[in-house]
């Protein structure tokens, strides 16, 4: 028992140990760069696309996969896949199907044994699947009730390549990234040095600023309040799914259902 | 909660068959299911049956909104939300509350039954844990309890230095830590002193993969103190009836000691009655010859020289009974100390002996200039002659006593030995106690069994030591070591 055994020391790792302060301000800086490029006119817009998205992400992956112990090498990688996906999805029609490739990535990791920190790569509890896909499946049907009934917006099936690029951009980038780090990282940690719900309140909390300040997310304010609400919701709901099953993909399964439902209302 | 699922979603299909809006008198049902999961799951379960029923109700609500603001109509399923929201969770954490104080009146009651039982420390700190764990919902927990010197660990093997329970247990203070390390879900541990008369006797130590919230510790703590009362009582009711059962051991050794004591007075009043007998029939036996018959002067003085041995014999017996009177009464035999030549009493002891008994060969061997001793010469005398009276008693017929003196220590030692049958290794520490004979004696010799206890009365007074060396078949010595007297010369000593 660590209690009788186990020497006591109050050492406890800060809380941005490990961050990879080098490749996000590379992200950053080549962010901002194209930024600069394309308001000067130099650079087209789409490279201020490319560069904002595998920016965005990069930073939560990489960072999640830094604090939990994977070499820098593998995070660059990452990041070539992000920017490689992006690319593909602004270039070319069918491109958002390289968004499986950070996926894939991941998941090499994952089976490594080298994302366990994550909660990525171990043992899959079949009652957390249920658990995460009736959760998503019951926030989807609410957001669904609810957007067609309050703001008219009617589920539509005639945009279905569009809507499976976004699915594709949800599981190699949007939704893989928001749990990784949210989850995975930020609420592992956090969990670590305070209560379950101090650790609830933190990830959640910046969760859905991280989806308040995306340039992507429509600005309506009911929009936006119903983003803050469902967004709170499910924040909170995964960080649950993560702590009970000691699993991200639950969170992972819940999320993606979400965001697949929402794709479906068209204004993705 | 599957129930509770039900009647949320039956109270939504009324509401919408009702058909009147955000103001329809069944949105008032939502409160049933929402209290109920409050009663059956707590604060959780409140809240989360709240939230259904808001998000259940919300498309009834918001259209209206939308529509036409904040009518009447969509006023009252606002305040609606918020009654629920409100009842749920109120009721949840009443709830919540009661259950904590039913679960540490029921884990109180646990504890009594598990140390109601009188038994040693480690077996109830074993009984403890076992009744603690199964209320506790931990995934380990220990309880280390003070006895005496030792730690007593239920739950582990031992307290390393350093770790949380040596810290708790040192400080009297509650810790928790809130992550021991590895992946997953944290693993939290919370150990509180058990606390008797301001001072932690133990530590209780749990700790669980998830939270131990605030109250889980309040409660402990409560326990721990609790515990150790109760430990502390246990211990207690241990260790008096320890105390209880060697009392007991010792008076009945005492008894045992008082009724052999009681023997051997019995035993020693026969025994003096006929010592005393045999030298007063001899005096009464030749006087009253001497005073009826015309004797010869050579036999008249043999007459007179038996009746004067047999004198002096009544009044060895009669001394050493008044001094063993002295001792048991707590006092020092009366002593009158002037300087005195070992060497010369030794002799004039001896001399006696030799002119009375033709059975064994007294020797004397005193070294030259020998230091004065400050002592009673009678005493001394005394001393003297019960060591070589026993030494002739317990030797066989033909063997040799040796009575020597030596310097040590600044004084004289004095050596009694015979070539007897010894005593055996075990028994030499009891034959000074008064009445005591060693067993095999009573049958090689007459004698009372207070020689010895007052030769040791009378070598204490004068501030020596006396003891016994004895090898079986071989022969024992008695050495008696007198301390010098101060600044005296030999001259000045009585010979």
């Amino acid at each position: 028992m660590w209690s009788l055994d186990q020497p006591y020391l109050l050492r406890a790792e800060p809380l941005l140990a490990r961050t990879p302060l080098a490749l996000l301000v590379v992200l950053a800086v080549g962010a901002g760069a194209s930024a600069g490029l394309v308001g000067l006119q130099v650079a087209p817009p789409l490279v201020l696309q490319i560069a904002g998205v595998t920016a965005g992400h990069g930073v939560l992956l990489v960072t999640a996969l830094a604090w939990s112990g994977v070499r820098s090498s593998s995070s660059v990688v990452a990041v070539v896949l992000l920017a490689l996906a992006a690319t593909a999805a602004a270039v070319v029609p069918l491109g958002a199907g390289a968004y499986l490739l950070p996926a894939l990535w991941v998941l090499w990791l994952a089976a490594r044994g080298q994302l366990a920190a994550l909660g990525l790569g171990t043992p899959l509890p079949p009652q957390g699947m249920v658990a995460g896909t009736l959760v998503g499946a019951g926030l989807s049907t609410h957001l669904l009730l609810s957007a067609s009934r309050t703001l008219g917006v009617q589920t539509r099936i005639d945009h279905a390549p569009e809507v499976l690029a976004a699915i594709a951009y949800d599981l190699g980038a949007n939704v893989l990234t928001a749990e990784c780090f949210f989850r995975g990282a930020l609420f592992q940690r956090s969990q670590r040095r305070w209560s379950f719900a101090a650790a609830v309140a933190v990830a959640t909390v910046a969760y859905v600023a991280r989806y308040v300040v995306d340039p992507l997310l429509p600005k309506t304010v009911e929009q936006v309040i119903g983003a803050v609400f469902y967004l709170a919701l499910l924040g909170v709901i995964n960080c649950w799914l993560r702590w009970r099953y000691e699993s991200l993909v639950p969170g992972l399964v819940s999320a993606l259902v979400f965001f697949a439902a929402y794709r479906t209302l068209g204004a993705g | 909660m599957s129930l509770v699922a039900a009647a949320l979603v039956a109270v939504t299909v009324l509401v919408a068959l009702e058909g009147a809006g955000p103001a329809a008198l069944c949105r008032h049902l939502y409160l049933v299911p929402v209290i109920v999961a409050a009663l059956r799951f707590g604060v959780a379960g409140g809240a989360l049956a709240a939230a259904a029923a808001v998000l259940l109700s919300a498309p009834f609500v918001l259209p209206e909104i939308e529509r036409a603001g904040l009518t009447t109509e969509a006023v009252e399923g606002l305040v609606t939300f918020g009654v629920v929201v409100l009842v749920g969770v109120l009721s949840g954490v009443l709830r919540a509350r009661a259950g904590r104080h039913r679960r540490r009146y029921e884990l109180l009651v646990t504890i009594q039954r598990a140390l109601a039982e009188e038994a040693p420390v480690d077996v109830a700190l074993g009984r403890l844990r076992a009744a603690l764990a199964s209320r506790l919902r931990v995934d380990a927990l220990a309880i280390v309890g003070r006895d005496g010197e030792r730690l007593v660990v239920a739950g582990g093997d031992r307290v390393a230095e350093g770790s949380l329970a040596a810290r708790v247990l040192e400080s009297g203070e509650a810790i928790f830590v809130g992550d021991t390390g590895g992946d997953g879900r944290a693993r939290r541990a919370f150990a509180t002193p058990l606390m008797s008369g301001g001072h932690a006797v133990g530590v209780l130590a749990v700790e669980r993969r998830g939270e131990i919230s605030l109250a889980e510790r309040a409660t402990l703590e409560a326990v721990g103190a609790h515990v150790g009362i109760a430990l502390e009582n246990a211990r207690l009711v241990s260790r008096q009836r320890r105390f209880a059962d060697e009392l007991s051991q010792r008076v009945a050794e005492a008894r045992r000691e008082l009724e052999e004591l009681d023997r051997a007075k019995s035993a020693f009043v026969a025994i003096a009655s006929h010592e005393l007998r045999t030298p007063l029939t001899a005096l009464q036996g030749f006087s009253e010859i001497l005073a009826v018959r015309r004797l010869p002067p050579e036999e008249v003085a043999r007459l007179a020289s038996v009746m004067r041995r047999e004198a002096r014999r009544l009044g060895r017996i009669v001394s050493d009974l008044l001094d063993l009177s002295r001792i048991e009464r707590g006092l020092e035999p009366a002593l009158c100390r002037i300087p005195v030549r070992i060497d010369a009493v030794i002799q004039a002891t001896a001399e006696i002996f030799r002119q009375g008994s033709a059975t064994h060969l007294i020797t004397t061997e005193c070294e030259p200039a020998l230091p004065i001793v400050d002592a009673d010469p009678d005493a001394l005398e005394r001393v003297l002659t019960n060591l070589i009276s026993n030494a002739i008693k317990y030797s066989p017929t033909g063997s040799t006593v040796c009575v020597g003196a030596r310097a040590a220590a600044g004084g004289v030692a004095i050596e009694v030995a015979d070539a007897g049958r010894g005593i055996p290794a075990e028994l030499l520490s009891r034959v000074f106690e008064p009445y005591y004979r060693v067993p095999d004696a009573a049958a090689a010799a007459r004698g009372t069994g207070i020689g010895l206890a007052v030769v040791k009365a009378l070598v204490e007074a004068h501030g020596g030591t006396v003891h016994v060396e004895s090898a079986p078949a071989l022969g024992t010595r008695v050495i008696v070591v007198l301390p010098p007297a101060a600044s005296l010369t030999p001259r000045a000593a009585r010979v």
